[in-house]
């Protein structure tokens, strides 16, 4: 293994574990907020009693989001200092601002979860306001850096080396407004079903089923407003690369040559040696609909571009068909259960649907990760967009190798740590209910 | 309107100082868990544990917040420095993560009713590796082993086992074993009171002596920062950290600790302060200067406008985390799933 292949596995693997806990670090305060809202509102104090369950499984959850977002950001330094000297100037406003919300998020956050025998009620319920502000905000701004990559602009190339820097002008980056919202609503849905096949899963055992039915029906509730959602900026972002990223867009459909009339690739595997797609299925002209709003329209492929300066589609195409499936997979229980709630008046527990939406639970998770890996992969080998590549980026230094092993051991004993904590709080407590009790 | 780099440079070196002041005072808490002594050993664990729980993460918002501010405000600085300083980076990195993870478990683990000696060894052995890999990282950059030749950044062999950055890294050990116990002075009362305030006085003892070594060693090792330390305003802040030391620890001797903690915050400040005054204009001695390392300055002013804004929302919050949190520690958390 090489210092370029070992520093892009460590930022790969750094990056899949952050998010998934820096998601539910945007998700899961919306819930608390609603729940503590519905608690005042209409005094149903189980609605409280919901909320402050979440606090101990979630403040390990945020705490090693804290830590892990913290190895990111000195990553950007020890794997990449090129890059950061080049790119510095331009999205340092973007992580600066992501900071400042950050930090408000980490305040309000100790304040809800140890502030319960100092601050009344309403207190409480306040705090979480700025917290889920925080939470979302600091996503949004900290998607400008990652948009930036994928779209730079506001500066000018001289001699070699960025100048004339508009800092607001890169902030505000082609990719930034379609990748913001939609990785931000993206959170929400992974949060809402995570959280959803938890409750799933209570009811299908029967324990503490009424306050897990409530649960279970304020979690799909927030997925119902936000996964449509999703269909429609994951529209807009399409639109987006198709006229900003267009060698992402061929990988993402493993579309080889150019042609009119491109058909859209579903599944199948993608063999650049001979720029077809086999056991793939294909629907005619969608690809033009979708890129460019005419059936008959030229969709640019991976042969446009000179070579060696495209994305490998075997990274890209899987990803983005994983991404989209995942949608479907929710969706199916999402309908599913709300068509039953809508029947039944009443919040339906048939086993093969709490069954269905545990399945489901992780596809959100694995919508949010594989979307990241289309967005990274597809950029290859560039790490700033026409301008920077990735391989003239990396620290000079030697012995990459081992820091990479150091930090996969890091993240094991993460790992492992917290799963041992959190399956043995459940096997001691069944996780629910008025069992609890402590002495 | 004052020059943007000199602006920038500040604002660098007030995030360094207040990660030194909260941080240090975490990993401080850290120390003192491993170095309890006597009759109250568990009290004095429970009341710092219980201190720190609803802070520590804020707390170390500050380090984040001094890397966005260097490789926004410093981008050619951040590369070379963290080309130049990646091995003790990489070691305050896993202790960071292993402290954060460490004490997010036992808190776990006890708020659901089981102790977890191995999470609170983690604990204390990471408190105490970050802040000694720190100091050794912030003094590297003034040791003056750090080359830059046309673009290309090395460190002399043997940098990390020079004296001059083994005994940064242990005055960072001892600013954070200092802070602690002075805070907790203010915070609990009684015989555990007692134990901190001779703590403290033993911590403040600790780092006078290190320091005051530190100057020869430096003319030694370091000679063109001790030559720049023991220059005009360098040597003031010297001057005054001593001072606001010596007047700690009359304070702690006479327990006026309310004064007292305030006077421990001065003599961090000036000690660092005097560190920060001695390398100025460099960020690299003699290597890299300041304005070479600075962003453009639409860059510098965008950020520069950035900052009072998000003051504006911090400020309040901050004050409002530490006034809700005052006073006697105490396990904020209920058991889990129990009514509180």
């Amino acid at each position: 293994m090489d210092n370029l292949l070992a520093a892009r596995a460590l930022m790969g693997v750094s990056f899949v574990f952050h998010i998934i806990y820096a998601t539910m670090g945007i998700g899961l305060p919306l819930l608390l907020m609603l729940a503590e809202g519905l608690a005042l509102k209409t005094g149903d104090e189980s609605w409280h009693r919901i909320a402050r369950r979440w606090v101990l499984p979630a403040g390990v959850v945020f705490a090693i989001g804290a830590v892990s977002g913290t190895i990111l950001s000195f990553e950007l330094g020890l794997l990449w200092p090129r890059f950061m000297a080049f790119s510095g100037a331009m999205i340092g406003l973007a992580f600066s601002m992501e900071g400042f919300a950050f930090f408000t998020e980490a305040i309000f956050l100790s304040l809800y979860f140890y502030g319960e025998r100092r601050l009344s009620r309403r207190a409480l319920f306040l705090c979480t306001i700025p917290l889920t502000l925080a939470a979302s905000i600091s996503a949004i701004f900290v998607i400008s850096a990652n948009g930036w990559m994928n779209t730079p602009s506001g500066f000018q190339m001289v001699n070699g080396s960025p100048s004339d820097v508009l800092p607001l002008r890169a902030f505000a980056n082609e990719a930034w407004p379609h990748e913001a919202l939609h990785g931000t609503l993206a959170a929400y849905v992974a949060t809402s079903f995570a959280i959803a096949g938890y409750y799933a899963a209570m009811v299908l055992k029967g324990r503490g089923a009424v306050e897990a039915k409530k649960a279970l029906s304020l979690s799909l509730s927030v997925a119902a407003v936000t996964a449509p959602l999703m269909l429609v900026t994951g529209d807009w972002a399409a639109d987006s690369v198709a006229k900003f990223q267009k060698a992402k867009l061929a990988a993402m459909e493993a579309h080889f040559k150019t042609s009119a009339a491109a058909p859209l690739v579903i599944g199948g595997w993608p063999d650049p040696d001979t720029g077809r797609v086999r056991y793939a299925v294909r629907i005619p002209k969608l690809l033009s609909i979708l890129a460019h709003d005419d059936p008959n329209a030229v969709v640019q492929g991976l042969d446009a571009f000179p070579q060696g300066t495209t994305p490998d589609p075997r990274l890209v195409h899987p990803f983005f068909d994983l991404m989209v499936g995942s949608f479907f997979v929710m969706g199916i229980g999402l309908g599913w259960f709300w068509w039953l709630r809508w029947r039944q008046k009443e919040v339906p527990d048939q086993p093969r649907l709490l069954k269905y939406l545990m399945f489901a639970s992780p596809f959100g998770i694995i919508a949010l990760e594989s979307g990241w890996l289309v967005t990274e992969f597809g950029r290859q080998p560039w790490v700033v967009q026409g301008y920077l590549r990735t391989s003239q980026s990396v620290t000079p230094n030697g012995g990459v190798v081992s820091v990479f092993i150091t930090f996969v051991v890091v993240y094991l004993c993460l790992t492992a740590g917290m799963l041992k904590l959190l399956l043995r709080h459940q096997g001691r407590h069944g996780g629910e209910g008025k069992e609890v009790e402590h002495a | 309107m004052p020059d943007p780099v000199s602006l920038a440079a500040l604002v660098a070196a007030l995030a360094l100082v207040l990660y030194a002041l909260f941080g240090g005072a975490d990993f401080g808490g850290g120390i003192w868990t491993a170095l309890a002594f006597g009759p109250r050993a568990r009290e004095q664990r429970e009341a710092l544990f219980n201190a720190i729980g609803p802070v520590w993460e804020t707390n170390h918002v500050w380090l984040i917040f001094v890397v966005v501010t260097l490789f926004t405000a410093f981008p050619a600085g951040f590369a070379a420095l963290f080309i130049a300083l990646m091995t003790p980076l990489v070691v305050a990195l896993v202790g960071i993560n292993f402290r954060g993870a460490a004490y997010a478990f036992r808190h776990y683990g006890r708020a659901s009713g089981r102790e977890v000696p191995f999470s609170a060894r983690v604990f204390e052995i990471a408190s105490v590796l970050t802040p000694f890999a720190l100091g050794m990282a912030v003094s590297a950059t003034a040791a003056g082993s750090i080359t830059i030749e046309n673009d290309v950044v090395s460190t002399g062999t043997g940098i990390w086992f020079n004296p001059f950055t083994v005994m940064g890294g242990v005055i960072g050990l001892c600013i954070c074993a200092y802070l602690a116990p002075v805070y907790m002075t203010v915070r609990v009362k009684g015989a555990l009171q007692e134990d901190f305030r001779n703590a403290s006085i033993a911590a403040g003892v600790a780092l006078g002596v290190v320091t005051a070594v530190m100057i020869p060693l430096a003319l030694q090792t370091a000679p063109e920062f001790s030559h720049r330390l023991l220059g005009s305003w360098p040597m003031l802040c010297v001057i005054l950290a001593v001072l606001a030391g010596v007047t700690t620890q009359l304070l702690l001797l006479l327990r006026r600790f309310r004064l007292a903690q305030v006077m421990t915050g001065v003599t961090v400040v000036l000690t660092l302060a005097g560190f920060a005054a001695a390398l100025h204009p460099d960020l690299i001695i003699q290597e890299l200067p300041l304005r070479a390392a600075a962003a453009p300055r639409s860059t510098l002013i965008a950020y520069l406008t950035v900052l009072p804004v998000g003051a504006a929302v911090l400020v309040p919050s901050l004050w409002f985390l530490y006034w809700t949190f005052r006073g006697e520690p105490a396990p904020e958390l209920p058991p889990a799933g129990k009514e509180p």
